[in-house]
């Protein structure tokens, strides 16, 4: 069987990971948190030896009218170089205003307006780094009144535009579906089936928003079973490609995540038996 | 008309940080959750999240002062100071200074240097490790040259000074120790911090191994640092010091 899987690399598991080596397809790290030297950092660029690397940036601002931070960005580029990572990606969101940062992934009016900013953006990133970036779709609260596209279509003409990737989440797509009344299957049509270049799975939580139940991605349990019924979709649609497994809070142990990796593993395994025999 | 996006991030922010009424509700989109309710979710994401990387960094006062009261402390910091930056490591330089300021705290005069050493050990923790001086490396240097030669702190490496028993304090906040066992009218303390391969810690310097690394600090040869502590305390044990330093391995090695 082919692993496509990964685990995201976080602090508690450094140690179990350097001294145990599990097999996994590649371990995932957030670019912010290797951006300083540490401790953490070199243990990273021993494991770089036996490992592949996903860099997944969040603090990247893709969104945002002032343009990248360029300081940020030669940091990022200096890791990426030095990691020399399978993928790099970041979100479609803002997180930076007037020089403040705000720590959170911030959702896009979907206008034109916004297509422009960050395809501006995505241009300069990928010229930066010299690579195809992708691109994730994020987990939203709320939408804006005066859009005017969907989020497929925004994110397909920022592909068309950029030529950049897509990074599919399905948890965040699942989440965005249920706090904005989507159908995500209906999402899904449309994208550009060959600018899928990672897929994203994760836990997420149900809050209450004044009554209503409103989902949370927190990256603090197992993939829900809904969750993995529509990356049971993606693959479907779009083929099996490199699928990470999140987990950013209240985080098990390593063997926990190592389970889910196999479980993603396992469902891309039987989707394409399925298709083989149907074929 | 609505806002360019430009103003509109800056007024959503605001809003964010502030919660006060704004225009920015009217953007968003109103149903069975109303955009006050919708929004709510990213304040308390800003909020929690940063003040959760406070944590992270200032460990050891939220130890002293306990979950809920560094919590209240951080998101008060957090109104004011906003990162400028996404590297969350490098957030909360200015956090000891609040701390100084923060009228609640302030029958913990001694909590905004325990904030300093977190944030000296926090910069000891992310700088190079690099190659380190060894006592062989030391015995390539031909005598007469030894005096002359400047020998450099690793990067990271610094003296923090409090006027209160910080490594008592620091002591008392781990698991199962008190403050109860704390003198706070004990002399004060200079800390030696320092970065190792897997950790960053602290060691007490005595008040002339304070002067004589100081002026290693200030790039004087081994010789004039010693004479700075000499000139400080006659008891001076060049030696002893040096010998002790260099086994924490606290120099970086020689340029070749």
């Amino acid at each position: 069987m082919v692993s496509v899987a990964g685990i995201g690399l976080r602090a508690p598991h450094l140690a179990a990971v350097v001294r145990d080596r599990p097999e996994t397809a590649f371990l995932e790290i957030h670019a912010e948190n290797y951006l300083t030297p540490s401790p953490a950092l070199e243990a990273v660029e021993r494991l770089r030896a036996d490992y592949a690397f996903s860099v997944h940036a969040v603090g990247l601002s893709l969104g945002s009218t002032e343009g990248l931070d360029n300081a940020h960005l030669r940091r990022i580029a200096a890791l990426v170089d030095r990691l020399q990572p399978t993928l790099v990606s970041d979100h479609l969101a803002w997180s930076i205003s007037q020089g403040r940062y705000l720590n959170d992934l911030l959702p896009l009016p979907y206008t034109e307006e916004a297509i422009d900013v960050v395809v501006r953006n995505v241009d300069q990133l990928q010229e930066a780094l010299g690579r195809r970036i992708a691109v994730e779709n994020p987990s939203c609260y709320f939408s804006f009144a005066h859009a005017t596209l969907s989020e497929p279509t925004f994110l397909s003409e920022v592909v068309r535009r950029s030529g950049c990737g897509l990074l599919l989440d399905a948890n965040n797509l699942f989440v965005t579906a249920q706090n904005l009344r989507l159908d995500p299957r209906a999402w899904l049509d449309g994208l550009p089936v060959d600018a899928v270049m990672e897929y994203h799975l994760a836990g997420h939580a149900v809050n209450d928003a004044d009554g209503e139940p409103i989902l949370i991605d927190d990256h603090a349990s197992r993939v829900s079973a809904p969750v993995w019924s529509l990356f049971g979709e993606l693959v479907e649609r779009f083929g099996p490609t490199p699928t990470l497994i999140e987990w950013d809070a209240d985080i098990p142990p390593l063997e926990v995540l190592l389970d889910e990796a196999a479980s993603a593993d396992r469902l891309v395994a039987e989707r394409e038996a399925s298709a083989a025999r149907a074929a | 008309m609505p806002l360019a996006l430009r103003d509109l991030q800056a007024e959503m922010a605001s809003y964010l940080v502030s919660g006060a009424d704004a225009d920015i509700l009217g953007s968003i989109v109103s149903d069975t959750i109303p955009a006050a309710a919708r929004l709510r979710i990213h304040r308390h994401q800003l909020y929690e999240s940063l003040a959760t990387a406070l944590a992270g960094t200032f460990s050891t006062v939220q130890q002293l002062v306990g979950e809920a009261f560094f919590h209240a402390m951080a998101r008060a910091f957090v109104a004011q100071t906003l990162p400028a930056q996404p590297v969350l490591s490098e957030y909360g330089e200015g956090f000891p200074a609040f701390i100084d300021a923060y009228d609640p705290a302030r029958g913990l005069p001694y909590l905004a240097d325990v904030a300093r050493l977190d944030w000296a050990l926090n910069l000891a923790f992310h700088s190079p490790m690099g190659e380190r001086l060894t006592a062989a490396d030391l015995s390539t240097i031909p005598g007469e040259q030894l005096s002359s030669t400047k020998v450099g702190l690793a990067p990271g490496t610094c003296v923090i000074h409090s006027t209160y028993p910080l490594d008592r304090i620091w002591s008392a906040s781990q698991p199962g120790a008190s403050m109860a066992t704390v003198d706070l009218s004990e002399a004060g303390i200079r800390l030696l911090v320092f970065r190792r391969p897997d950790d960053a810690v602290f060691i007490a310097l005595t008040e002339v191994e304070a002067v004589f690394v100081a002026g290693l600090a200030a790039r004087m040869s081994l010789e004039d640092a010693a004479l700075a502590a000499f000139a400080d305390d006659a008891g001076f044990d060049l030696s002893v010091t040096f010998r002790r330093l260099l086994d924490l391995g606290v120099f970086v090695a020689l340029q070749q």
